[in-house]
């Protein structure tokens, strides 16, 4: 379906104009503020900023976890991909939120679950003796990481599953005497060659964009990654110079992703889309296997990390035993003894005004569909999402500092620029999927454009705007990386709020908070799961 | 010889408990065509699915060739299997080209690249596409594609191929091509066919027997010409061919004849005894002493459809050439034989 299989009229210049202006705003001026700044220094300055021993040790640092956090977590997506998605529905309509369930928790609390489950005196310590040896360090942070990207991986491959290898293609090679190794090696890994590289790109971009888990596992053992250094650079010092090679990392950080996610926006944008096969899949008879496999990896990465920080959060002490006897609220009411309530209702806020504004940015983008400007614009709110959230804060602490600094204000705006594209990608599929004929129907009976709009042109598109809404609750209700670097006195948000809890030390509160921060999400997708589950 | 395929009570159910094949009993001899015909949902695909060795049966065995290769506890994996499947989706791997596709069973095989390149030529020569080799299937046409899944079943060499509705897909004017040349090749190879579809027409066609797949049970199985003109019930009976079901008791009326009443005459024709009766189009005629309206009248080309509304009901005629009678007037009719409805669903 092209533009014309949308009724309405077709949007007129000023909206182009209006939305241009909103991207220009929310994305160019950002990073361009970016740039003019990393570039302030001349060529010469920037050279020096790159070769800084820090800055070359955090550069290698960064490529080094994103390359082997790829190289793990692809293909263990996409075993996980090919195990789930081969059963029986009814089998995978339980086990995909299983393995998507390590998504829904902030990656902050995930990682500070590892150190409570994992470490020196964390669950496994204290019961069995056995802390994970390099917790801290480079190889806790590629396995937290990993394990991270593992569900990120597998929901790329389970749609490149669905469109591209049909379960017939996979019988037919199976009757044609290939084995189930043959089969997967000379058809089904061949047809998901397009998919592989984009969750390859999508998992190195994310791990380049990582903050929580380096600056909780990495920067204790000294280990630091470009986010890292740019939160660091930016919070110990006030030398304008510094500043300037700190802006020279945060775009070094942009480059790098941008050479990772580009290719595969090109690739992605050739995919055929065709629908899904909806027969029964094969069941394969490693059923009991596969089930196995995916709730023991969801139990140790996800469970048994969320375990130890709710239990964390309700013992007295760090040091005692978790039982019942032991148990107690007071974490609880430390962790809000001071500023916390009003981080909370700000992060609240701020998440509800993105759950509000993002579909509605989403909307007017999509909107944009079959017209020129609309494409240019898209690959904007792409870009900007994939923009590190270490570079995109600074890129706009720059732009608006001047007038908002420091205040909660300052913080939507990086959020929308970073979340425009979660409305923006539910609605233009709604649109796609709505096909001419529907609209033609309502018209040759009997109702005007208005009534249209109303009565088939927008019911569909409700879902995609109300996930859309929910998308952007979740994400800008755990979002730390940007927030950590654009806050100010009294305009903390909860995850702020935690991160410094964890700094100070502070077992006790840090769970109680990451508890605070993780139940919402969990409840927003328990609404938002089993709705895309069933398709 | 071992028949090329034997079912023996197979049972399937998915996991829900919901039963798909319910105690299927089905042979089919070396070299034997046999029709699959259901209506979708029946089960047609999902047994051909397990005697590929797709699924297990729950119950039952299936063996090939006198080998068992399926049963609740042992699947024989589909490769070691020996069966060539053409699919109704065609199943052609979109990053292969035709000549990889066809050579592609036979690469399996252990045959080497160069002799599996040149027996895909062979193969594609003989069913027309030796033009087409290099191409990928995304631009072939549906028929072309159906014929590349042929040429790819056939380079399997099997003892069974299992064709799953392999016309289902393509327009009116060409699924008779396809039948064809899926049915010429077939006839060369010698192999045994198990061949599923929805379509009366195809499945009595192509078919030495017809097995009739009802709500996962076989309900009947003979040759086409035992299955139109005695179907095991009025459902079977639609299945087959057009049909009518008349509400008029026949009586015995001696060896091979009974006795109908239709309106306040009564004919005796050849038949058996039942309480309702089913007549094909071609088992009755315009003009005679039955009584009846003409409520329809559909013009075909080579035949012209009447619908009659008689005292027993609602009753179609075929009759070759164009209309004889206009819509709405009265007319008599002539019964020439019949079958009983008999009194279950099937």
């Amino acid at each position: 379906m092209t533009a014309s299989a949308v009724p309405a009229r077709r949007p007129g210049a000023a909206a182009v104009v209006l939305i241009a202006a909103l991207v220009g705003l929310l994305v160019v001026l950002p990073l361009a503020g970016l740039v003019r700044v990393a570039a302030g220094g001349g060529l010469a300055g920037i050279a020096r900023a790159l070769a800084a021993p820090q800055s070359v040790r955090a550069t290698v640092h960064t490529i080094a976890l994103a390359a082997v956090v790829t190289a793990l977590a692809v293909p263990g997506g996409a075993a996980l991909a090919l195990g789930v998605e081969r059963q029986e529905p009814r089998r995978r309509r339980v086990l995909r939120p299983v393995v998507a369930s390590g998504l829904i928790v902030p990656e902050f609390v995930l990682g500070f679950g590892w150190t409570q489950a994992y470490g020196p005196a964390g669950l496994t310590d204290r019961l069995a003796g056995i802390p994970l040896p390099g917790l801290y360090g480079p190889a806790g942070i590629v396995l937290v990481l990993a394990t991270h990207a593992v569900p990120l991986a597998y929901l790329v491959v389970t749609a490149g599953l669905a469109v591209r290898a049909d379960v017939d293609l996979h019988r037919a090679a199976r009757a044609s005497g290939a084995g189930r190794w043959a089969a997967l090696r000379t058809i089904t890994l061949p047809l998901l060659r397009v998919p592989l590289l984009a969750a390859s790109a999508l998992v190195f971009a994310s791990v380049v964009n990582s903050f929580a888990v380096p600056q909780l596992l990495g920067t204790p053992a000294g280990f630091a990654t470009m986010s890292t250094l740019v939160y660091q650079d930016l919070n110990l010092s006030a030398d304008p110079a510094a500043f300037t090679d700190l802006t020279v990392v945060a775009l070094a950080m942009v480059l790098l992703v941008l050479v990772a996610v580009a290719p595969a926006e090109v690739w992605l944008g050739a995919v055929r889309t065709r629908p899904p096969n909806l027969d029964p899949p094969v069941p394969a008879g490693s059923g009991r296997l596969v089930t196995a496999a995916v709730w023991a990896f969801a139990t140790l990465t996800v469970g048994l990390p969320v375990l130890a920080v709710l239990l964390a959060a309700l013992t007295r002490a760090p040091g005692l035993a978790s039982v019942p006897a032991n148990w107690t609220l007071a974490n609880f009411a430390d962790a809000f003894a001071g500023e916390t309530g009003a981080a909370l209702a700000r992060s609240l806020w701020l998440a509800a005004a993105a759950a509000l504004l993002v579909p509605a940015l989403g909307g007017l983008l999509a909107g944009l569909r079959g017209r020129l400007a609309g494409r240019p614009l898209a690959v904007a709110v792409t870009l900007s999402y994939a923009v590190p959230g270490s570079a995109l804060a600074v890129g706009v602490a720059i732009g608006y500092g001047r007038w908002l600094a420091g205040t909660a204000l300052i913080i939507l705006v990086a959020y929308l620029a970073k979340f425009w594209i979660l409305g923006y990608l539910p609605v233009r599929a709604a649109l796609d999927r709505l096909s001419a004929e529907p609209v033609r129907a309502a018209r040759v009976s009997g109702a005007g454009p208005a009534t249209t709009l109303a009565t088939v042109v927008l019911p569909p598109l409700r879902t995609a705007l109300a996930s859309a809404a929910a998308l952007a609750f979740l994400f800008a209700f755990h979002e730390l990386t940007m927030s950590s670097i654009l806050y100010g006195p009294g305009s903390q948000t909860l995850a702020v709020v935690v991160l410094n809890q964890r700094e100070l030390g502070n077992i006790g509160t840090t769970s109680a908070l990451a508890v605070v921060l993780t139940v919402p999400v969990c409840l927003a997708a328990a609404v938002l799961l089993p709705r895309r589950g069933r398709t | 010889m071992s028949d090329a395929l034997d079912c023996r009570g197979v049972c399937l159910r998915y996991r829900a408990g919901v039963p798909v094949l319910t105690d299927v009993d089905l042979a089919v001899a070396p070299g034997e065509v046999v029709a699959l015909l259901g209506p979708s949902g029946s089960g047609k695909t999902t047994l051909l699915h397990a005697v590929a060795g797709f699924v297990a049966p729950a119950g039952g065995e299936i063996r090939l060739g006198g080998r068992t290769v399926s049963t609740a506890r042992r699947c024989t994996p589909p490769e070691r299997r020996r069966v060539g499947m053409v699919f109704q989706s065609y199943a052609l791997w979109p990053h292969l080209t035709v000549l990889d596709t066809v050579a592609y069973p036979l690469r399996r095989r252990g045959v080497g690249g160069a002799a599996a390149r040149t027996r895909a030529h062979e193969l594609l020569a003989g069913v027309g596409l030796a033009d087409l080799a290099g191409r990928r299937p995304a631009e072939l046409s549906g028929g072309q594609q159906q014929r590349v899944g042929l040429a790819r079943a056939l380079a399997a060499q099997p003892d069974l191929f299992l064709f799953d509705e392999p016309t289902a897909h393509l327009d009116a004017h060409l699924r008779g091509v396809v039948l064809a040349e899926v049915a010429a090749q077939r006839a060369a190879a010698g192999a045994a066919a198990l061949y599923a579809t929805h379509d009366a027409g195809e499945a009595l066609a192509v078919a030495d027997r017809v097995a009739i797949l009802y709500g996962g049970r076989l309900v009947q199985v003979g040759t086409p010409a035992d299955v139109y003109a005695r179907p095991a019930g009025p459902a079977v009976a639609r299945l087959t061919g057009p049909v009518s079901v008349l509400a008029a008791p026949a009586r015995a009326a001696g060896p091979g004849l009974v006795s109908v009443r239709i309106g306040t005459v009564s004919v005796t024709v050849p038949g058996e005894p039942g309480g309702r009766i089913l007549v094909r189009p071609d088992w009755a005629g315009l003009g005679g002493d039955l009584p009846g309206r003409v409520a329809a009248v559909r013009f075909a080309g080579p035949h012209t459809d009447y619908e009659l509304s008689t005292p027993a009901g609602d009753l179609l005629i075929r009759e070759s050439g164009p209309p004889r009678l206009p819509a709405g007037g009265t007319t008599t009719w002539t019964l020439r034989r019949l079958w009983p409805a008999g009194d279950g669903t099937a």
